[in-house]
């Protein structure tokens, strides 16, 4: 049972991936921070429900990402996409041309995508999440789990590929 | 597999890890067969790898994980506090309940708490020595200050020189039929039992909060229980300082 989990043990195993999935996804500090407290407090209230010890990441990031749904659930309706082949499409970005870019670039392009692939996208390259663990996370198939991740991540390569359709950091 | 279905699944590749997928290990297999294939699938490893390295650059703001850890402790300890006051509260009407059925045939009932000083003077240090939380815990006189002010509860108040050199430990506000009562709690230095934030407590209240309090004079001392008091007036306003002990104990923070 998770009553045996150490409430400080566990904020500090997880707590940095958490803030950063969470600013991945609204790309502010205030916002990230907010979603991550927000995060443990519900641990701290309900985290004695979960039976299986070894799922408390997955949990957690759960948590954090219905709560930021929840959040955002009254400004955005989901654009309904195709989810076709994705990787035909990839722009040549080199390797190098991502390498010159900052952290707050990337994050600028991440923010461009549809909701729908910002998360999976921000799972993939953060969390090493397997893709069953997203699958949890998310709450959608794993299917669909692999077909926005095609999706997002080429969307992602053509903005970085593109200066001009690349937003400042805001 | 046709190679475009092939580069669908590469793209989802980051480590040998996701070999455990039956397709993307299928789609590995064909990379490593055809040269073209493998080219592609390299550089898009090594642009992955560089995206995964920006990304996890993200800054963590410094003080987040104390902050998590603190308000957790913070809630933790006013749901034990609520949990208490609901105890309390339900052995307290049980007691009412039976006094009213005990006591209801005879003809006189005990009365109901006035709005005089004496009854103000004994509320506040009752309230001060039992197990009390205070709504803001810091050392800081200013941010208390701040606190109250923003909470319309009394906050223009002038300390005792001597009580400005202690050590604040926050501060609560309490209700006095109807008005805000400003509670700044301090410590005198002396050894204190665990859980107890205080044992030098200021109250402030509007002079005509308090129906019979003086219009003026120099503070007075009185004992309630085991407990010090001063009370004066000063500005318009009621203070009252108690602290355990003598007369000698609370002038000393005069």
């Amino acid at each position: 049972m998770a009553d045996s989990v150490d409430f400080e043990g566990l904020v500090a195993r997880h707590y940095a991936g958490l803030y950063q999935f969470a600013f991945s996804l609204t790309r502010n500090e205030s916002e990230a921070c907010d979603l991550t407290q927000q995060t443990f407090c519900i641990w701290a209230a309900k985290g004695h429900q979960l039976r299986d010890v070894s799922k408390v990441k997955t949990w957690l990031f759960t948590t954090l990402h219905r709560e930021f749904l929840a959040s955002r659930r009254r400004q955005t309706r989901f654009p309904q996409v195709e989810l076709d082949a994705a990787a035909t499409e990839l722009p040549a970005v080199s390797p190098a041309d991502v390498n010159r870019l900052d952290t707050a670039q990337v994050l600028a392009a991440l923010a461009q995508l549809d909701e729908i692939y910002q998360a999976p996208v921000a799972l993939f390259y953060l969390q090493d999440c397997s893709y069953n663990e997203m699958v949890e996370i998310l709450g959608v198939p794993l299917g669909t789990v692999k077909s926005r991740l095609a999706r997002g991540l080429s969307k992602l390569h053509q903005l970085l590929a593109d200066p001009q359709r690349r937003l400042p950091p805001p | 597999m046709t190679r475009d279905e092939a580069k669908n699944l590469l793209l989802l590749y980051r480590s040998e890890a996701d070999l455990a997928d039956p397709q993307i290990a299928e789609a590995v297999t064909l990379a490593q067969a055809s040269p073209d294939l493998r080219r592609w699938f390299e550089e898009h490893c090594a642009r992955q790898k560089a995206l995964r390295e920006k990304i996890r650059q993200i800054p963590v703001p410094a003080g987040l994980k104390e902050q998590i850890i603190y308000e957790q402790a913070a809630q933790a300890k006013a749901r034990a506090q609520r949990e208490k006051i609901t105890l309390v509260a339900a052995v307290a009407a049980i007691i009412v309940a039976l006094a009213v059925l005990g006591v209801s045939g005879l003809p006189h009932r005990r009365p109901a708490l006035a709005n005089t000083l004496a009854h103000f003077q004994s509320a506040m240090i009752s309230y001060a020595t039992s197990s009390y939380g205070m709504d803001l815990a810091t050392n800081d006189l200013q941010k208390i200050q701040n606190y109250l002010a923003r909470h319309d509860a009394p906050a223009d108040y002038h300390l005792p020189a001597p009580l400005e050199q202690m050590p604040a430990t926050g501060c609560a506000i309490k209700d006095w039929f109807g008005a805000k009562v400003s509670m700044i709690c301090f410590r005198t230095g002396k050894p204190l039992p665990p859980n107890t934030p205080g044992d030098l407590w200021l109250f402030v209240v509007e002079r005509t909060a308090v129906k019979d309090a003086p219009d003026s004079g120099p503070p007075r001392i009185s004992r309630i229980n085991n407990v010090s008091v001063a009370t004066w007036i000063q500005n318009g306003k009621l203070y009252l300082l108690g602290t355990p002990g003598d007369e000698t104990a609370i002038r000393k923070f005069l």
